[in-house]
């Protein structure tokens, strides 16, 4: 028997436009979650900061608002956790990860966890008022929250007014890009 | 209603599942003698006021963060809204 | 004057005023009414052209089927309800005083049995003594059993008014979300000001209007602004703000609610005024979020009642103003005015610089003058009663005269528009200077009201309101006012005096969508139905499509005269969303057919589906429920064959959707044991521990297995339907209960492609998966865990579990390799003959082995009832453990989950049968339990059954009936062990 070899696949393999609007999967980057240690005297607030700095450029994050740095972001999810966000082929992102923080924080890996769909286009902000209960338009770049679109949660970064990456769930992808799909039908 | 995270800012509720009374954080010591009488009350004794009610709200479509609400059930009027944690912690929990 | 239209090879219109109107006269738009074409211009909507073409009886009302023509010009209309369009499209019940005309709009009258004018239901118009307020409740008391097959059958038969195509909406609807500072609502001469001051303050504006043309009553009015008429300065306006970046200009949108905390609801009708919505949304609802909203809806004008006053051609005065200045339409040629206030005078003097012949103006004043812009003029007296057939002929005065007219303009005063503003329960206040309601001063969060919905009926007013009120709000929200002036305008006269209802001979007619005549209001009274809500659901007055706008303040108003009362005293009604209707289809939005709700996929569901998968939905999760393969007749066979296969071999199954939670933290062991029921804090690393999860009153909710992967890295997995719930409940514990555990949780569902390997030859197959790997038994044995890599350095999880109670493994590798595995599994396991299995031969194959699931977690099921009650730990505090210590949940002779095999092996067992001992009545006394699981065992060669049954742990070998009277089946039973097959676990061990 011929050795076998398994193929990663993209979620979706999107890749289509919509008018002068282009949706795309984007399946060149790493996904960790970073969790902060509870600790009193806030050393590891410190130490994570530290290693961010030095591996990918980043500040912290703050709640709502993105820290980028080229295409790496670091994405406050919740009061003690953040979604690092980095180029990067292959299923060793945690292992990327933990090697540069060196116990600054719990990682997990997220990578397959999620679907990044980039969308861009000047229809951008007309359709995601389709599809999105958050002001989108009157918030600054690198806004980025998590919030409900037709009943699927998604975390959006606006990284300008026709640019955003919105991130779901991958098993629900295929409803996610309808619901996307649909939304830029609807207003061009 | 639109539910103001004291992290995120106004948030419409839809995000968020509610569970009930505030006072689901006092959770008794399930190791006391008169446990099982204490988590009768615990479980199931609850006011229900026409007014003032501090709530739990979880952020479940947000930040996962849990949180009282205090709320007019009246008027829906949204007095206050803290993480759970910070009031779990200053009502003396800890682990 | 009254013109026909000159247009070559168009039919004239016979009440076309050629040189009025804001329509586009050159052009001609054809349409279709009752069969017949027509033609109007663009701007029109159907009502002005049905009008223009003489059209004046267009509808059946609802009860009496009495003639009813076009009422009013606006939203407010209780008469002239259509059908629009044929086929799928059709929508019956719509205001044909709001349809846009378009070309080739198919419209007809509806509520009719035979054509509209030979309608055989206005018999009951006969019988209208007998159908009088309440007549239902009366009615149709007795006998009891007439209700169903001859009461309900009538009423329903004679209800309703248009027809539904029953064919699925052909169009497409959306929904959408807004944010802004301001939301103005109107685009009248009040809501323009608002709009332009705060747009030009840099706010961030969404002007409202439900009109196609915005500028509200300028449109239809003759004032001036500016020394130019009032609608040009309303095209100027809407130019400066459609030239705002931050100002949304939202026409044929409505505003139909005001909700909490400065959420509103918009209904944009986005295609309805084209032939076809070309794929687009035909309408979209929004959701407006805002930071303040000024409510400026204007008002609604009201009738008077007197006999015979719904005759077609008896309308409000200030539609036929608008009707003759923004359409170019009169509805009549003799036209008379009745009114009890000075704005009525308005309709006479419009008409007459139009050149149509005003027969009468008559003013129930005494003792004011009004300008000489009729015939003659009247004052100090009323109508007292109209004729004509199939529409206004002629009117008698309560002074005796009798005046020709083929149109009534009535008016009544002015109704501020105070809906929205009552939709949180404020109660608008009465104002005898105005003979209005007005807001009250509790007003949803964060609005204002300016101009004529705030009882500031006239023009100049009305715009200082607005721009006063604007200007305080723009300093709430931290802008300022540019300090531009007003316009200049002036204040008309609108002195009013209240006057109601002409009591003579004859039906007044109050509610004419509802057919609610002034009698009813006063029987309503007489029956003590004396409250407003009452007489509403009385009489049905203010209800249906118009929600009462011009007859809500005027029945009110009677209600009080019969009861003596001032109407303050009597009290109001207020309003409840939504202002007008709005369509399921918008409120549905996209959710229809498959678009309902989302779906999750597995990552094995794209070769599921090329091998013959069927699937079934698990919550949103699409599942394999069995392979089918050719020559198998039903699903019976495949499933049998997948357990026989999976338990002669090996069998995979795509485990994915059960939920995962990876845990990790200094203190993730203790938080595992106050989450879990029994204990995990000395789980070794590399080993799997299966776990109950309690709720607080100690019932079983949950079970699953957690791996610990070091010393501070759990990964847990929940039930596929749990999943959500769980990790809800964890983060509940985490924050709520012990906040400074230092615990972390994350889902990872999503990025692990998890597959069962099940069947003795499971480990023979993934010795040829998993690299450099130990996988005997010794060095890998049951609930053992590890990090690993398959196929030449893919990274994995390997899990030693089982479901089945086969020697059983789960491997996980990363989502996106998922495909490339389960095609790698079934090509390495060829040489097993391994097979796919779906759900429903897991679900066999978990009966046959005795493991609980849904079916058997009913939300009142204690550990004990599953044979688990020694797993519950009492020397640590979980959640659950002291309510499911209550002496009734630990009793011995409790439920206990045992198997049962039919006595009859031929016999095939149903879930849902009750245990009743042999000789005992079949009642719930005697009920000893009942069946949660059958399944066809192929090991067996016979049914088998899970349930709960009384004392059941020490009823092995009873034979018992399982009593199923539902399915009319009542079979012998035996008791036996819920382990059908290898009672000891030596398969899964070995």
């Amino acid at each position: 028997m011929a050795e076998i070899k398994l193929t990663a696949a993209p979620v979706l393999g999107t890749n289509l436009s919509i008018g002068t609007n282009t949706i795309q999967e984007r399946d060149d980057l790493a996904l960790v979650s970073i969790a902060t240690p509870l600790d009193q005297d806030q050393d590891s607030q410190a130490d994570l900061a530290r290693a961010l700095s030095a591996g990918w450029g980043l500040d912290l994050p703050a709640p709502t608002r993105a820290s980028s740095a080229g295409d790496a972001h670091a994405i406050q999810t919740t009061a003690d956790q953040m979604l690092l966000i980095f180029p990067h082929e292959g299923p060793d992102g945690n292992a990327v990860v933990q090697s540069k923080l060196d116990g600054a924080g719990y990682t997990t890996e997220q990578t397959d966890v999620w679907l990044v769909l980039e969308i861009a286009g000047p229809e951008t902000l007309a359709a995601l008022e389709r599809l999105c209960p958050m002001d989108l338009r009157g918030v600054p770049d690198g806004t980025a929250t998590r919030t409900v679109m037709e009943h699927m949660g998604a975390l959006v970064l606006r990284h300008s007014a026709e640019r955003f990456w919105l991130l779901t769930a991958s098993s629900s992808a295929g409803s996610f890009l309808h619901a996307v799909e649909q939304s830029y039908r609807n207003v061009t | 209603m639109i539910i103001p995270h004291p992290l995120l800012g106004p948030r419409d509720a839809a995000e968020f599942v509610y569970l009930g009374d505030a006072s689901l954080i006092a959770r008794p010591d399930g190791l006391a003698p008169d446990a099982i009488d204490q988590f009768h009350s615990y479980t199931y004794l609850r006011d229900n006021p026409a007014g003032v009610h501090r709530e739990l709200w979880y952020h479940e479509q947000g930040d996962r963060s849990w949180l009282v609400v205090t709320r007019n059930t009246l008027t829906h009027e949204i007095l206050s809204a803290e993480l759970a944690r910070d009031v779990a912690r200053a009502e003396g929990r800890s682990r | 004057m009254t013109q026909n239209s000159a247009q070559p090879g168009s039919k004239p219109q016979p009440n076309r005023l050629s040189h009025n109107g804001l329509i586009d006269q050159s052009r001609s738009l054809n349409f279709t009414w009752n069969g017949t074409q027509y033609q109007g211009h663009p701007g029109d909507t159907l009502a002005s052209a049905l009008l223009a073409n003489g059209q004046r009886f267009v509808a059946r009302s609802f009860k009496y089927h009495r003639p009813r023509g076009i009422f009013s010009a606006g939203p407010e209309e209780p008469s002239a309800l259509v059908q629009l369009r044929s086929g799928a499209a059709q929508e019956p019940n719509t205001r044909a005083t709001v349809a846009e005309l378009f070309d080739g709009l198919t419209a007809t009258s509806q509520n009719h049995r035979g054509s509209l004018e030979g309608d055989i239901l206005a018999l009951n118009d006969w019988l209208a003594p007998f159908l009088s307020a309440g007549f239902y409740y009366k009615t149709f008391m007795w006998p009891a059993a007439f209700w169903e097959k001859v009461y309900e059958p009538f009423i329903r038969a004679s209800a309703g008014l248009g027809k539904l195509s029953m064919q699925a909406d052909p169009d497409i609807y959306d929904h959408g979300y807004l944010h802004c500072d301001l939301l103005v609502i109107g685009a009248g001469p009040a809501g323009l000001i608002a709009a332009l001051e705060a747009g030009r303050a840099g706010a961030r504006v969404i002007l409202a209007d439900e009109d196609f043309r915005p500028g509200g009553r300028l449109n239809a009015e003759t004032h001036a602004i500016d020394d130019a008429p009032g609608h040009a300065w309303a095209t100027r306006a809407i130019a400066e703000l459609a030239s705002l970046d931050n100002v949304r200009l939202m026409t044929r949108t409505t505003v139909y609610g005001a909700f909490d905390h400065g959420v509103y609801g918009a209904l944009e009708r986005c295609t309805d005024h084209l032939p076809t919505s070309g794929g687009k949304p035909r309408q979209v609802l929004w959701r407006l979020y805002t930071k303040r909203a000024l409510l400026c809806a204007g008002a609604t004008e009201r009738s008077i009642a007197f006999a015979n006053n719904d005759r077609p051609g008896i309308m409000l005065a200030g539609a036929v103003r608008t009707y003759a200045n923004r359409y170019g339409v009169t509805p009549g040629t003799r036209v008379a005015v009745l009114t009890n206030n000075d704005d009525g005078w308005r309709t006479a003097q419009d008409l007459q610089s139009a050149g149509v012949t005003v027969t009468a103006l008559i003013d129930t004043r005494s003792g004011v003058s009004p300008p000489k812009n009729a015939d003659r003029i009247e004052t100090g007296c009323a109508v007292a009663n109209t004729r004509g057939r199939r529409g206004l002929g002629q009117i008698s005065l309560t002074n005796g005269a009798v005046i020709d007219a083929d149109c009534l303009a009535v008016a009544g005063g002015w109704s501020p528009n105070v809906h929205l503003s009552s939709h949180q329960r404020g109660r608008p206040t009465w104002r005898d200077d105005i003979a209005a309601f007005v807001p009250g001063s509790e007003l949803p969060q964060g609005m204002s009201v300016a101009g004529a919905a705030n009882g500031t009926p006239t023009l100049a007013a009305a715009m200082a309101e607005a721009q006063t009120t604007t200007r305080a709000l723009l300093q709430d929200l931290g802008h300022s006012a540019t300090g531009a002036d007003l316009p200049r305008a002036s204040d008309e006269p609108a002195s009013i005096s209240a006057f109601w209802h002409v009591k003579a001979k004859g039906r007044a007619w109050v509610d004419l969508q509802n057919d609610v005549t002034a009698k009813d209001i006063y029987q309503s009274q007489k029956e003590a139905f004396r409250s407003v809500e009452l007489l509403k659901r009385y009489t049905t007055l203010g209800m249906a499509t118009d929600q009462g706008k011009t007859a809500n303040v005027l029945g009110l108003a009677i209600l009080a005269e019969a009861a003596g009362q001032t109407i303050p005293e009597t009290g109001t009604t207020i309003f409840r969303p939504p202002y007008t209707p709005v369509p399921i289809g918008a409120l549905a939005g996209r959710a229809r057919g498959k678009d309902f709700r989302p779906y999750r996929l597995t990552p094995s569901h794209k070769w599921a589906e090329e091998n013959g998968a069927t699937f079934v939905e698990t919550g949103p999760w699409m599942r394999a429920q069995w392979f089918a393969r050719p020559g198998e007749t039903g699903w019976r066979d495949s499933v049998d064959r997948e357990v026989r296969m999976t338990r002669n071999s090996v069998g995979i199954c795509d485990v994915t959707t059960l939920g995962k939670i990876d845990i990790q933290g200094r203190d993730a062991a203790e938080f595992l044991n106050h989450v879990y029921a029994n204990g995990f804090a000395k789980l070794p690393v590399g080993k799997v521990r299966y776990g109950i999860m309690l709720r607080e009153d100690g019932i079983c909710y949950d079970d699953g297995t957690t791996a610990r992967l070091s010393e501070t890295h759990f990964v847990m997995t929940t039930t596929t339907v749990n999943a959500v719930a769980v990790f809800r409940n964890l983060e509940f514990a985490r924050q709520c209960l012990w906040p400074d555990l230092d615990v972390h949780l994350i889902s990872t569902t999503d990025g692990w492609a998890q597959y069962a390997v099940a069947g003795p030859n499971a480990r023979a197959l993934l010795s040829k998966v998993v690299d450099d790997l130990d996988l005997s038994n010794e060095a890998f044995p049951f609930m053992a865990c590890t990090e690993c890599t398959v196929f030449g350095g893919t990274p994995a999880r390997l899990f030693r579990i089982s479901f089945s109670g086969e020697l059983a493994y789960e491997i996980a590798v990363p989502t996106r390799f998922g495909d490339s595995m389960i095609r790698a599994l079934m090509e390495v396991g060829k040489e097993f003959d391994v097979t796919p299995y779906g759900t429903e031969a897991l679900g066999v194959m978990r009966i046959e082995k005795g493991h609980f699931a849904g079916n058997e977690l009913t939300g009142q099921t204690t550990a004990a009832m599953l044979g688990l009650g020694g797993m519950v730990s009492k020397k640590k505090d979980s959640i659950g453990l002291p309510l499911s210590q209550r002496s009734e949940m630990i009793r011995d002779d409790d439920l206990r989950l045992v198997g049962f095999h039919p006595v009859d092996k031929g016999i095939d067992l149903n879930a849902g049968a009750h245990f009743l001992t042999k000789g005992d009545p079949e009642d719930m006394a005697h009920d000893q339990g009942w069946m949660t699981s059958v399944a066809w065992s192929p090991e067996l060669g016979h049914s088998i059954g899970l349930g709960f049954l009384k004392n059941g742990q020490n009823r092995m070998g009873e034979t018992l009936r399982a009593f199923d009277p539902v399915r009319g089946k009542d079979t012998a039973v035996t008791v036996v062990s819920p382990h059908h097959i290898d009672p000891e676990g030596a398969r899964q061990r070995g």
